[in-house]
């Protein structure tokens, strides 16, 4: 279980956008404290506003709102890469300020950009990277990869480089990446952006196999025309406030004010227009 | 093209990444000991060898393309002098010897980046070199590895992005401010995003090492490499 507390993060007067909003750059910071020479104060960029939160095990979470509302800044402290400036993150009990290696165990994650991810030449490599950073016995490692590699379809392609992968394909092998860790819950930050109908299909696919199979799934997007029918909960968040959680059936009809796209099936209860995009 | 490792099942694949580094050592000692024409020639044989043996070719070398201005102005500059005779042949001779010398143990570097995954030299570096030295050294080698094809796709990418609205019509020097000044944004961002990736996946400074074992090709390899230092040594 993942749970937040009153979780504050800002970021430095100059409003550092590497840092919070859309795209965090930043590895184990405190929002808040002093980044490339910048000390934030009360004037820098809040991204994430007094969010309480839980999310239960097998729970499949979306989190939605549009670009620079803070998703992805909430995201990155459930495992500790951004770490808040105010409040606590715990999972599965523990603080993850306490023990990050049970955090990033227990919470995997996939990019946006999963070429921001992989690490190594080859599938193999990149899938074993976290599994031998755990320092497990290389049995453990290898029956690992390969029911990672079997979970996303990648079974076999082991020496393929990465470099000639397509993009749905270095998705997967990102998923896979973060399979390997035998995580509670996956996070899956924007992970249809710029792939094709068939790579979303599969990517989905995999993603609802996951779910099946009882791992916690949180995605992160600002398009929830895919994931809806699989969501257990949506969490809207606006400006770094989460204005919406709960059921999809109860979230949509309150979802007015997000940015966000919603299935076209639902335009009485949400004010969609024709092309799914919510009214203020 | 980025020099990388390729997945393959040559003869370079299959040999203990140790046996490697210690023939690059060999390989290097030889050529600085013998840059002669002779010696030259003979280790042009063994370079092109290496190269392919680990898969590779000519093509492979395409990657120290930055380097080969520096090595094919090296003997003009040492050869140029300031008075009569204003060009000294002799220098200019030694010196291109030299630079040819530099090709040769950059060859054999691209046969074993090519042949050996990054993972395999941290484990061949960390056990060959004892305590904390070896793993920093280890970390090192990795991190190098793993960022240097990112941020040269990244400067091709800058390059692209240039000429793909007409900067390739700029000036030299203007496209080297804009290639250089992006590149090191970009530089900066990678590391950045390479940071926060090896923290979400727990890199650690004593991970599970991949084994390595010496086979009866080793063997080989390593009496050659031997024999290299002995003679570059005598």
């Amino acid at each position: 279980m993942i749970e937040l507390s009153g979780v504050t993060c800002r970021y430095g007067p100059g409003g550092d956008r590497r840092a919070g909003g859309t795209d965090p750059g930043d590895g184990d910071t405190r929002a808040g404290e002093t980044r490339n020479g910048t000390t934030a104060g009360e004037g820098g960029v809040l991204a994430v506003d007094d969010v309480t939160l839980s999310i239960d095990d097998g729970e499949f979470v979306v989190i939605a709102g549009a670009n620079g509302s803070g998703k992805t800044t909430l995201v990155r402290t459930f495992n500790g890469l951004v770490r808040p400036t105010t409040g606590t993150v715990a999972v599965n009990g523990r603080s993850v300020e306490e023990d990050l290696v049970a955090a990033r165990e227990a919470v995997g994650m996939v990019f946006q950009d999963p070429r921001d991810q992989l690490v190594a030449a080859t599938i193999g490599a990149d899938v074993a990277f976290g599994p031998e950073n755990l320092g497990l016995p290389r049995e453990e490692i290898d029956r690992r990869v390969q029911a990672a590699l079997a979970a996303v379809n990648l079974s076999g392609r082991e020496d393929d480089r990465i470099a000639t992968l397509s993009g749905g394909e270095r998705e997967r092998v990102a998923i896979a990446g973060a399979l390997a860790m035998e995580p509670d819950h996956l996070v899956c930050d924007e992970p249809f952006t710029g792939l094709d109908e068939p790579a979303r299909r599969s990517v989905l696919d995999r993603v609802r196999t996951l779910h099946g199979d009882g791992t916690g799934i949180v995605i992160v997007t600002h398009d929830l025309r895919d994931v809806f029918p699989l969501a257990d909960r949506i969490v809207g968040l606006s400006n770094g406030r989460v204005v919406v959680d709960g059921p999809p059936e109860r979230a949509v009809a309150s979802l007015p004010g997000i940015d966000v796209r919603v299935p076209a099936r639902y335009p009485p209860d949400t004010g969609a227009d024709e092309t799914g995009r919510s009214k203020p | 093209m980025t020099l990388s490792y390729v997945p393959d099942d040559t003869l370079a694949h299959r040999l203990d990444p140790r046996s490697k580094l210690l023939f690059q050592v060999g390989f290097a000692a030889a050529a600085y000991a013998y840059t002669t024409p002779r010696g030259l020639v003979v280790l042009t044989a063994v370079a092109a060898a290496v190269l392919g043996l680990a898969g590779g070719g000519p093509r492979s070398l395409w990657s120290y393309r930055f380097a080969l201005p520096f090595l094919l102005v090296a003997p003009l500059v040492a050869g140029a002098t300031l008075g009569d005779p204003w060009f000294r042949t002799d220098r200019a001779f030694e010196t291109s010897l030299a630079s040819y010398r530099v090709l040769l143990v950059l060859a054999v570097a691209a046969a074993y980046v090519r042949s050996t995954p990054v993972r395999d030299s941290r484990a061949a570096i960390q056990r060959t070199v004892p305590g904390r030295a070896g793993v920093v050294l280890g970390v090192g080698v990795a991190l190098v590895f793993r960022f240097l094809p990112l941020l040269t796709h990244d400067l091709r990418t800058t390059r692209e992005a240039i000429a793909a609205r007409g900067g390739d019509r700029l000036p030299v020097h203007v496209r080297m401010r804009l290639v250089a000044t992006a590149g090191i944004n970009r530089a900066f961002e990678r590391a950045d995003r390479l940071g926060v990736a090896l923290s979400a996946r727990c890199f650690a400074w004593n991970p599970t090492l991949p084994p390595l074992a010496f086979g009866r090709l080793d063997g080989v390899v390593l009496a050659v490499s031997v024999g290299l230092l002995v003679v570059a040594v005598v």
